[in-house]
């Protein structure tokens, strides 16, 4: 498949400043290094510089600054330099693991012409640093590469300049190396383009946050999205969706648990049963920058010197109270703040129901301008920082901007078709839009052998059913229990994206014991979505509408099978429709006659 | 030693320096003593040749001053050697240590001898005997050797296995230029003509020209041209002339590719005393032209990277109008009347002892390596250097345009006046 390079000119990025060595002095926040291109990535920062920031003049939104936190971008011809100067296609393309991988790119050399910015940069820069991947194809309309590649943060605080120096140029490589690890390159293939034709620009960023003690990160984090494929109450999908969270954005890209709410009811809670529901299902665990005692020294691990810590730690904090409630159980509600001693639930009220920082007016405006720049539904990442004693003034530094897929087709599902008898699934809640006639090939779980524990060894098991499909270039319907994709194994299978990367139609059933929200703000589902997959949720029986006729399944010989999952063949392939409007979605299998086919 | 008549190396090394001291408006003190070496050493190496005979060579070692730190500077084996031209070079080793701002003082030193007519042993004995006679005089923390005209890392280790002998213990903070694995450091052997193409950067980056808008000729093709083409090729920029020595001939050529020379191509015929094979040039589509050829191409940059009194007063008018930038890789290679020429010229010149300090920058590298014996990544050392050299180049820039000066006498500016500084503070003047 043929792809260009996504708003790059032909003669390199000239319109970027080039980079004089001075970061966070210099009179330019947004410099590149090296001639080639800058990825998509960095091409979203710049269009969120020229056409987003722009219409939001100086002093819109009260007392909030809103920034392209400074960067430099290393263009890719450096990135093309560093893998022929040292002989590394061959070793990158290859099918060694992940951790060879990294490692045979930390032992390599920089390009000459690179050590030296970045000694420059060691040398002045004293505070936490973001090393972000910003890939050719990363982020094209087409197929959003979010989260395929590594992002490394690093605390850049030591004391002398080499090992500032050495800690940066690691991450450098890391990233680097992120553009050929398994997960990359399985969604290359998957997408049908060819991974040797992808480059990597790596952007150093100015992390926004604030020091505590040892950990360093911003008040909020969040995403927000032009377009939800998950309206709830009175919200339309043109509404759009924001995700918030205390802490680094990893918790939400993730797809760990955040604060979801439309952007048109800031104020309507997210739909649960009780608010005893909502505190289960609150924010209780955040990322951080470690800025301590350095951790045992792995340059081949993204989260090398990032730390997941539990809310309870950062009780003191003094954003905190703006950004929590408080249980009351003897008044069963919510008070605002951390005045008072109880469970806190991270819903963000001070701020979207008090307005003392208008968020929320900020995000909405945001996102109408960075859907007229791009011309589609789009996606912003931001972080901001709160300082409560300055009458909370925010500093919001918006991270990325991409555009999301959102598809046009008309396909519509009834609730009369959900009972039609030669529905195999039958969804009430579904995620995309479209309709497939080209799926012959099912791999499910067994329902039989299913259980919570052994979740990480059923991810391990279809990775190579997986690989065997892709290689025969047969798509697959995968159905399976609880969150795919989940980072915590008891509420779903913990694949990574290659481990699945095959399947162009996926089912999750929820059972009673394990019956999770789906994770709207994960790189996992953006992939999903962007990679055009179909996705299909069926609840347990007696928690909605929807089915899965597994004796139908069951009863289809098996190509191969595990001792968790089964991949059969149908006869005539299956066809799907999903019906993103409705929120409907249905697998029918062919039960006309051979002859009227 | 021998001496020569017409072109006395350290008269040029005092009068340069007289110059700057004028501007400086240095004391009568300080003068006397910059213009002179603080220490000579003169001696006799009594060799047992092959044959059985004793032959007797004479060595040498000068340091020039140490006010900044331990001299440094390399250790020339030559027939033609002679007491002047190592004072001569010790001086710009001050000089040179001094511009990039690194904490040596200058030295040189040399044998009379052609290591041509030397077996190995009769070499490792000239080595082992020079280190004897001087092994109380030099040291880590004295004055470090380094490897120079007609000597290489070999050399350097016998001299520190003898060095180490004597006094007992290891001290590979010594010597420099050592082999990687033995106490060398990676990226010394790019040092030099990466250095050189650092500062050329940045004199590109102030002229407002992009390098890869430019094209080169280069003079030489030894270590320190081939890895400044290298660098030079990857910031995009294109050699189309290059001039080496033929030693068969005994006499030098041009080769001119207009769409730009290959390194590769050209390393790949090209003999052990860096010549390139004429006939073999021609069959892969090169022009062979005459030696001096390379001073008149109609390009951007020339970097004489070969021998000094390359650029004089009779030839440099047959620079072409197109050249704007002259970057010095070897030592001495313009003459102060092609100066003249030049600077009426507007050529923007990066001056020898700037431009080519990648090569000692380098070695304190290794220095301070071995002296910590922990050995750094390429990466670092690269890094360090790119820093370093940019650095000085700025400086050095800085003072020109802002004294109007021409950017070898800014260059000695700040040299000179950093080691008269460091002088005056030890209570010396």
């Amino acid at each position: 498949m043929e792809h260009e390079a996504p708003r790059t000119s032909p003669g390199g990025p000239s319109w970027v400043t080039p980079f004089d060595r001075r970061f966070l002095a210099g009179a330019e926040p947004f410099t590149r290094i090296g001639d080639g291109a800058i990825g998509g990535k960095a091409q979203g920062l710049a269009l969120i510089r020229e056409r987003i920031l722009s219409g939001l003049p100086p002093g819109t939104f009260d007392g909030v600054e809103v920034v392209v936190p400074t960067l430099a971008v290393i263009a890719t011809d450096r990135f093309d330099a560093f893998l022929d100067r040292n002989d590394l296609r061959g070793p990158a393309l290859s099918d060694e693991p992940d951790d060879r991988k990294a490692h045979a790119f930390q032992r390599a050399d920089l390009p000459a012409e690179l050590a030296g910015d970045l000694r420059a940069l060691a040398l002045q820069l004293r505070s936490p640093l973001a090393v972000r991947s910003s890939s050719l194809l990363e982020d094209a309309l087409e197929h959003p590469f979010a989260g395929v590649y590594a992002t490394k943060m690093i605390p850049n605080n030591q004391h002398d300049a080499d090992t500032r120096f050495r800690r940066l140029t690691e991450a450098v490589k890391f990233v680097w190396a992120s553009t050929f690890f398994r997960e990359a390159l399985a969604y290359c293939r998957s997408v049908g383009v060819d991974p040797g034709r992808e480059k990597m620009a790596v952007i150093l960023q100015e992390i926004v946050g604030r020091r505590r003690g040892e950990r360093f990160h911003p008040d909020i984090a969040g995403v927000a999205r032009s377009y939800n494929y998950y309206p709830t109450g009175h919200a339309k999908p043109e509404h759009g969706v924001v995700n918030l969270a205390y802490g680094l954005g990893k918790t939400i890209v993730d797809g760990g648990t955040a604060w979801t709410y439309s952007p048109a009811f800031p104020k309507a809670p997210p739909p649960y049963n009780s608010l005893r529901d909502l505190l289960r299902q609150t924010q209780t665990a955040f990322w951080t920058v470690h800025m301590g005692r350095p951790p045992a020294w792995d340059p081949t691990r993204e989260t090398e010197y990032m730390r997941r810590l539990s809310v309870a730690e950062a009780e003191d904090d003094d954003a905190l109270r703006f950004l929590v409630s408080t249980y009351d159980a003897g008044a069963d509600r919510l008070v605002p703040g951390t005045g008072v001693e109880g469970p806190r639930l991270l819903d963000f009220a001070r701020i979207l129901k008090f307005d003392e920082v208008p968020l929320n007016a900020l995000l909405r405006r945001l996102l109408q301008l960075a859907e007229q720049a791009v011309g589609a539904a789009v996606e912003l990442e931001f972080a901001a920082t709160l300082d409560p004693r300055e009458a909370l003034p925010a500093r919001l530094g918006l991270l990325q901007v991409r555009p999301m897929a959102v598809s046009e087709e008309t396909v519509e599902v009834s609730e009369t078709d959900l009972e039609r008898p030669e529905a195999v699934v039958a969804a009430s809640f579904v995620l995309g839009n479209g309709a497939r006639d080209d799926l012959a090939d099912v791999v499910y779980l067994k329902p039989g052998r299913f259980s919570a524990d052994a979740t990480p060894a059923i991810a391990a098991e279809l990775e190579p059913l997986n690989r065997a499909l892709l290689e025969a270039g047969r798509p697959y319907l995968l159905i399976g229990f609880g969150r795919w994709g989940s980072s915590e194994p008891w509420l779903g299978v913990p694949v990574n994206w290659s481990q699945i990367s095959g399947a162009r139609a996926i089912v999750e059933a929820t059972l009673p014991q394990m019956s999770p929200d789906l994770s709207q703000g994960s790189h996992f589902f953006h992939n999903l979505i962007g990679g055009r997959v179909l996705y299909l949720c069926v609840p347990h029986e007696g928690s909605g509408s929807g089915r899965i006729d597994w004796d139908w399944l069951d009863g289809l010989p098996a190509v191969a099978e595990t001792d968790h999952v089964r991949h059969v063949r149908t006869p005539v392939p299956l066809r799907l429709r999903v019906d993103g409007r409705g929120g409907r979605g249905m697998v029918l299998r062919d039960e006309r006659p051979a002859a009227d086919r | 030693m021998a001496g020569k008549s017409a072109f006395n190396p350290y008269d040029m090394a005092r009068a340069q320096f007289d110059k700057v001291a004028d501007l400086l408006d240095l004391d009568p003190g300080t003068r006397e003593l910059l213009r002179t070496p603080l220490r000579e050493y003169a001696f006799g190496i009594p060799v047992r040749m092959d044959d059985g005979k004793v032959k007797v060579f004479r060595g040498f070692r000068v340091q020039h001053n140490d006010a900044r730190g331990p001299t440094k500077g390399g250790i020339r084996f030559h027939p033609q050697e002679t007491a002047d031209t190592v004072r001569a070079l010790a001086m710009w080793m001050t000089w040179k240590c001094a511009v990039v701002d690194i904490p040596l003082g200058g030295g040189k030193g040399g044998v009379i001898c052609d290591p041509h007519n030397l077996s190995p042993r009769e070499q490792e004995g000239i080595c082992r005997g020079w280190i004897r006679q001087l092994a109380k005089d030099v040291g880590p923390l004295v004055d470090v050797p380094a490897p120079d005209v007609m000597t290489n890392a070999q050399h350097m280790l016998w001299m520190l296995d003898e060095f180490e002998a004597i006094h007992g213990a290891k001290y590979p903070g010594f010597i420099t230029g050592k082999p990687v694995g033995m106490g060398g450091s990676l990226g010394r052997t790019e040092a030099t003509g990466y250095g050189l193409v650092f500062t050329l950067r940045e004199a590109l980056k102030e002229l407002g020209i992009r390098p890869d808008q430019t094209c080169a000729s280069v003079q030489g093709f030894g270590n320190v041209s081939q890895y400044a083409i290298e660098l030079y090729g990857q910031l995009g920029g294109k050699v189309v002339c290059v001039a080496c020595w033929d030693q068969a001939d005994q006499t030098s050529y041009s080769f001119r590719k207009a769409s730009g020379i290959s390194l590769e191509e050209l390393r790949s015929i090209t003999d052990r005393f860096g010549g390139i094979d004429k006939g073999k040039a021609r069959e892969r589509g090169y022009e062979v032209l005459p030696g001096e050829a390379w001073l008149t191409q109609e390009v951007d940059i020339l970097m004489p990277c070969a021998l000094e009194n390359q650029v004089t007063g009779d030839n440099a008018s047959g620079i072409h109008k197109r050249v704007r930038v002259l970057a010095e890789g070897a030592n001495g290679p313009t003459t102060p009347d092609a100066d003249q020429v030049l600077k009426a010229r507007n050529v923007f010149v990066i001056p020898d002892f700037l431009a080519n300090a990648g090569g000692v920058t380098c070695s304190y590298f290794e220095q301070v390596q071995s002296n910590m014996n922990y050995f750094w990544e390429k990466d670092e050392v690269l890094g360090k250097l790119d820093v370093k050299m940019t650095s000085a180049f700025l400086a050095v820039s800085e003072l020109a345009r802002r004294k109007k000066l021409f950017m070898r006498d800014a260059a000695y500016v700040i040299a000179v006046n950093r080691v008269a500084q460091a002088c005056k503070d030890r209570g010396w003047v």
